[in-house]
């Protein structure tokens, strides 16, 4: 049998923009990272990585899911730290894209590359095979390409591409690391120039700047018009080369212009002059301060192409036109566009028609199956739909005619005719349940069946796809318990962002009963994220209207109940949770047996933010764990955080960071795809259950720091509000919460029980209500989505 | 019973240069051990002294727990190879604590009870956070208005003073800027050569590449805390670290710091029979209080009592050492009291300096003694403003 690929130790070489965050993101995911570079000419050999990693702490959004991951990257030089590399796994090497650079260095590392170890390169389009002929033989074998998206901690894709001699379980490996262990959506690509994301990617940033030339539009106007109204990134067309840099743009655009000389739409593959002129000034975009954009004082100027210089940016969406693309049925909105006169609909249907035209072309050559194609476009540019997805989703045939007359009339960039396939007269899109269109094989590509690909129980879905998500069980207004066929239960709610209605409660409550009765385990898990963005408030809103405080607190006491009985089930009860999991959303989460969460999870007890204090169990777990976590040492050293978690209302930033904020524990987990969340929860509910699981006992004998504990917070408050960083209101809030986590006014180091906490947490949460200013605080978040400041 | 006062006399006077708190090159050492080091220098400054002699070892330390806790004075005088029979005690009125120690050991002189006492301060605030390590206020202070001020934080207190007293952030940097130009200066000249003993800083880490211990030796002979870089624009540029539209930042207050001194004091029996000369003579000291919340303001009641006690007028003193806790309550004492600029802090203060709570007033005695003598000069005074609201002031007359 073959040796296994394990990867115990990772080697990133380059500690550029790329290199730096890839070898972060390895760190996050507990992998042994070295970061190499050129040696410093002076001082320190490893400067130039230090001083990359150093400035990978200052970075938004932060490339490491907590900061002390940053001292876990060993920092090296090719110098003196070679035979470092001698027992890595893989080696990622990330330097510059130039062909004769990245040669020398393959001659210089060779060596010291291990047989047993990948070498991937991360190129974002430069050929596998005219590289792989730089490497030593004992390398070819698992040479292999792995282009990371920018930042490579946030955007899912990874292209992967083998080279010439690359053995085939060798890229199965690294498929799986990268998708297991590092959370990454990988697309299996084609050794074609730009591969495919950024082949059709920039091809359609390159076709928007045509036609914007055409037809007239400023940049501005351009970015309103290519971003979240078409289901594209807020960073639409020339943020986003602003963020990618102007002069990596070029180069891009220069590898596309030089490798594709027989390109059908090779005429486009430039950029104008004033974008030219722009690098050569240095406006290289965000990096430099200035770009296609620049801010100055509190204004935002825009390149005028016309003026050849900056303006104050103003470009909108006409009304004409934004009324279009506000329709829902995208079959009429894309005949519409494509009937308006005005220029920006003309635009709109131009660029959707040539990117359509360019990927019926060129699909076949660049890709596997549509599948890919559409993934590695929205993975890779944040697009909520690709080409072919929005194609499929406009009306196949009717697009295709378009696109077909448009041809016959010389409007489009190339006069290429659509392949045979794009305009068979049955064919009604390219994705099904069946499978997707290839393009290159002629036939629909089903999904792949994998062990890796089963752990995704509900893997991403395309448009034309369907799904269907198991058996309901038991269920109620707010709250769906299922499964997948075994024993282990799913709960699911219905509510619009998972908002805490009483139909959850009552559901969570019901089901957890239920699952007590009939299953071995339950997973708190939503078929899409958030997890939860907190409680109901247009309920509470409801009572507030009325005077009902008596109905009020009934739904926190009911919250509570809810709580308890995640905390207090039978079977065990394991939250999987990505994205947000605000106020209530975070108390399910603490009160369940295990938490199962994604790298991406955002929690938090926020309730400050409207004017009240946790009160589903929230405070009441914080001073829990404090107590056990001081272990007969200083309470209050674990009280003073969880003070801060709650009165400012602290968000994760990651999962990981949920940890060091106390809202998660030492036996949660933190996951790093999502797609495997409700997998892997489903499995630790099996065995917690096969190993007897019991409960906690609801804790008697809490240790409290009472009132010398709450006269020392609310020192902190007194400073805080006379230095004018909060408000009264905000002092009667943390004030109540330091009352709270105190166990009240007891002497300190005396103790309390479970229910003294939940009751103190009930009534202090109601005395809130009544206020007037928590009172508007909730209008206003109802209103406007944001928390009031008063 | 009527008892007749008799003179103190200070004799020697020394201290280490002040470390940067936390991460400076005093930040592993112990403030006990700097104490025995300062202790074990004064007494050594006399020949022959009898330590059986010794009245008392009064020590000031503003946070005493920890490394510093356990009666530090007492420990730290064994430490300093004292014998078993010299008694010690720790003193503790926060940023004063340091004076405080100098006045108890020479009020013990003036009384006629001892001929020799050793006074001193020390304070690591690398080691020991501010309020200690576990702070639990009473409940109390909470339920009056007059109290609360007890809860504020030092900054606090000095945006509260700086808004009354109308101290324009400006004015802080500007005042911030000299205090750094003082103190460099008077490295670069030489004028802290003679109190300052070097302080040998021995540390001990992992040293993970040759998987030892590796213990290094540092010889710390200059305080760390003069920035010769100092401008208006850098200190422009800081925020204000206490209150939202404040004035008060990091770079007009005092350093945290790490820091030791001792003084020794001898009757004038005792100068005649150990033939010791004198630097000065303890003149007068006082204390006073004013409200928790602008506790900055301290030293414009502790300045007055002191030169009423001592029978002279504010325009004798020639040189005040004012710690400079924040640059707003230095100048709003300043402006109260129309102290000279030019005579207050003429070597920088605490800004520069750096300001080892409960040592600084042992710190700057050794200051003004030597700064007196060397320049000439008759009368001193050295003052602060104390935590919870107090000012203390102390008059010296160099000899």
């Amino acid at each position: 049998m073959e040796q296994p690929f394990l990867f115990r130790k990772v080697a990133v070489l380059g500690a550029g923009v790329m290199g730096a965050q890839i070898a972060a993101h390895l760190a996050n995911a507990q992998v042994e990272v070295v970061l190499f570079d050129l040696p410093a000419k002076e001082g320190d050999k490893n400067a130039i990585v230090l001083k990359a990693i150093a400035g990978m702490q200052k970075l938004e959004p932060t490339p490491f899911s907590v900061k002390a991951k940053a001292s876990d990257i060993v920092a090296a030089n090719y110098e003196t730290d070679l035979e470092k590399l001698k027992d890595c796994d893989l080696i990622i090497e990330a330097i510059s894209e130039r062909i004769d650079w990245k040669a020398d260095l393959y001659k210089k590392v060779g060596p010291f590359v291990s047989e047993h170890a990948i070498f991937a390169t991360n190129t974002s389009g430069l050929s596998l095979k005219t590289l792989s002929e730089h490497l030593p033989g004992h390398i070819k074998g698992k040479f292999c390409g792995v282009h990371f998206f920018n930042p490579p901690r946030y955007m899912a894709l990874v292209e992967i591409i083998p080279g010439p001699a690359t053995e085939p379980r060798a890229m199965d490996a690294l498929e799986s690391f990268l998708t297991t262990n590092l959370g990454k959506s990988v697309v299996r690509a084609k050794d074609t120039p730009n591969f495919i994301a950024n082949r059709i990617g920039v091809f359609s940033m390159l076709a928007t700047l045509h036609h914007a030339e055409k037809f007239g539009l400023g940049c501005d106007e351009v970015d309103a018009l290519t971003g979240p109204s078409i289901g594209r990134a807020k960073s639409a067309t020339y943020r986003t080369a602003d963020v990618v840099g102007l002069d990596t743009f070029a180069h891009v655009v220069k590898t596309m212009s030089d490798t594709l000389p027989d390109d059908a739409w090779h005429s486009i593959f430039v950029l104008p002059d004033w974008f030219k002129t722009l690098i050569e000034k240095g406006a290289h975009g965000q990096k430099t301060g200035a770009g296609v954009y620049k801010k100055v004082g509190k204004e935002i100027m825009v390149f005028d192409a016309s003026k050849g210089d900056y303006r104050p940016s103003a470009g909108t969406v006409a009304a004409e036109v934004e009324s279009i693309l506000k329709v829902k049925n995208p079959a009429e909105k894309m005949a519409k566009l494509r009937e308006c006169k005005h220029p920006q609909a003309q635009f709109l249907w131009a660029i959707f028609r040539d990117l359509f035209h360019y990927c019926a072309v060129q699909s076949e050559g660049i890709c596997h199956n549509l599948r890919d194609l559409d993934f590695a476009v929205r993975w890779g540019f944040g697009w909520s739909a690709g080409p072919f997805e929005t194609w499929q989703v406009s009306g196949w045939q009717q697009v295709a005619k378009w696109i077909q007359e448009d041809i016959s009339a010389q409007r489009t960039i190339a006069n290429a005719p659509l392949p045979n396939w794009a305009t068979e007269s049955t064919r009604t899109g390219v994705h099904s349940n069946e499978g997707s269109w290839s393009p290159a094989a002629k036939n629909l590509s089903p999904r792949p069946k994998s062990a890796l690909h089963a752990r995704q129980l509900f893997p991403e879905r395309l448009i034309g796809e369907s799904v269907e998500y198991g058996k309901t069980l038991w269920e109620n207004d707010g709250v769906r318990v299922w499964s997948t066929g075994d024993d282990i239960g799913i709960m699911s709610f219905k509510s619009k962002m998972h908002a805490v209605g009483n139909e959850v409660l009552d559901g969570v409550i019901q089901g957890v009963a239920y699952a007590e009765n009939n299953l071995r385990g339950l997973v708190v898990w939503q078929t899409e994220p958030p997890f939860s963005a907190g409680a109901n408030l247009a309920q509470v809103s409801e009572f507030l209207a009325a005077k009902n405080y008596t109905a009020a607190e009934a739904m926190v006491k009911k919250f509570q109940d809810a709580s308890q009985a995640l905390k207090f089930s039978l079977v065990p009860t394991v939250a999987a949770v990505s994205g947000l999991a605000l106020g209530g959303g975070c108390e399910f989460v603490m009160h369940s047996s295990k938490a199962v969460v994604a790298l991406e999870t955002y929690m938090g007890l926020v309730e400050a933010g409207v004017g009240l204090i946790p009160a589903g169990g929230g405070c009441k777990e914080l001073a829990l764990r404090a107590a056990q976590a001081a272990r007969g040492g200083n309470i209050f050293h674990f009280i003073k955080q969880a003070f801060e978690a709650i009165a400012m209302a602290q968000v994760s930033r990651s999962g990981e960071h949920a940890r060091e904020l106390g809202l998660l524990r030492a036996h949660d987990m933190v996951v790093f795809n999502q797609n495997e969340l409700l997998y892997i929860a489903k499995q630790q509910a099996k065995a917690m259950s096969e190993s007897g699981y019991r409960p906690p006992l609801k804790a008697r004998d809490i240790q409290v720091v009472g009132k010398g504990g709450i006269a020392t917070l609310k020192m902190i408050i007194a400073n805080m509000l006379q230095g004018g960083f909060i408000s009264e209101h905000d002092a009667a809030i943390a004030e109540r919460t330091a009352t709270v986590i105190c166990g009240g006014h007891v002497d300190g180091g005396t103790t309390v029980n479970e229910d003294w906490l939940l009751e103190l947490e009930r009534s202090l949460f109601v005395e809130l209500l009544k206020t007037e200013k928590t009172q508007a605080r909730i209008d206003f978040m109802l209103k406007n989505g944001k928390p009031l400041r008063n | 019973m009527t008892i007749k006062s008799r003179d103190a006399y200070i004799v020697s006077a020394l201290r280490t240069p002040v470390g940067k708190a936390p991460r400076g090159v005093l930040r592993n050492a112990r403030p006990d051990d700097l104490l025995a080091l300062v202790l074990k220098s004064v007494v050594g400054s006399v020949a022959n002294l009898n330590p059986q002699e010794i009245g008392d070892v009064v020590v000031g330390c503003a946070m005493p727990e920890a490394e510093q806790g356990m009666n530090i004075a007492r420990i730290g005088l064994l430490l300093a190879g004292l014998p078993h029979t010299v008694p010690g005690i720790t003193v503790n009125r926060f940023c004063s604590s340091g004076l405080q120690a100098i006045a108890y050991a020479a009020d013990k002189i003036r009384l006629g009870e001892a001929d020799v006492m050793i006074a001193a301060g020390t304070e690591s605030m690398s080691l020991i956070p501010m309020m200690g390590h576990k702070v639990v206020m009473n409940p109390k202070v909470f339920e009056s208005n007059e109290n609360i001020g007890i809860a504020y934080g030092m900054g606090l207190t000095a945006e509260r003073v700086a808004q009354q007293w109308k101290v324009t952030r400006e004015a802080q940097d500007a005042f911030s800027m000299e205090s750094h130009r003082r103190a460099v200066t008077a490295w670069q000249t030489g004028e802290f050569n003679k109190e300052v003993v070097p302080v040998d800083v021995e540390d001990s880490v992992f040293d993970a590449a040759g998987m030892k211990i590796k213990t290094t030796h540092t010889n710390f002979t200059r305080d760390e805390g003069p920035r010769a870089d100092s401008s208006l624009e850098s200190l422009a540029k800081l925020k204000p670290v206490f209150a939202t539209q404040g004035s008060v930042t990091a770079g007009n207050s005092s350093q945290m710091s790490d820091g030791a001194a001792a003084v020794l004091l001898m009757s004038e029996e005792a100068l005649k029979r150990y033939n010791a000369t004198p630097m000065a003579r303890f003149v007068s000291y006082a204390i006073a209080g004013v409200p928790p919340d602008i506790m900055g303001i301290g030293p414009k009641e502790a300045i007055p009592r002191a030169l009423k006690m001592a029978g002279m007028k504010q325009d004798q003193l020639d040189w005040i050492e004012l710690n400079e806790a924040f640059a707003a309550q230095s100048l709003a004492v300043m402006g109260d009291l129309n102290l000279d600029p030019a005579k207050v802090n003429p070597l920088g203060g605490a800004i520069a300096l750096g300001h080892p709570l409960g040592a600084t007033g042992a710190i700057r005695m050794a200051t003004l003694a030597h700064g007196l003598q060397r320049r000439k000069l008759k009368y001193g005074m050295i003052t602060m403003c104390i935590g919870t609201g107090m000012g203390a002031a102390g008059i010296f007359e160099s000899l």
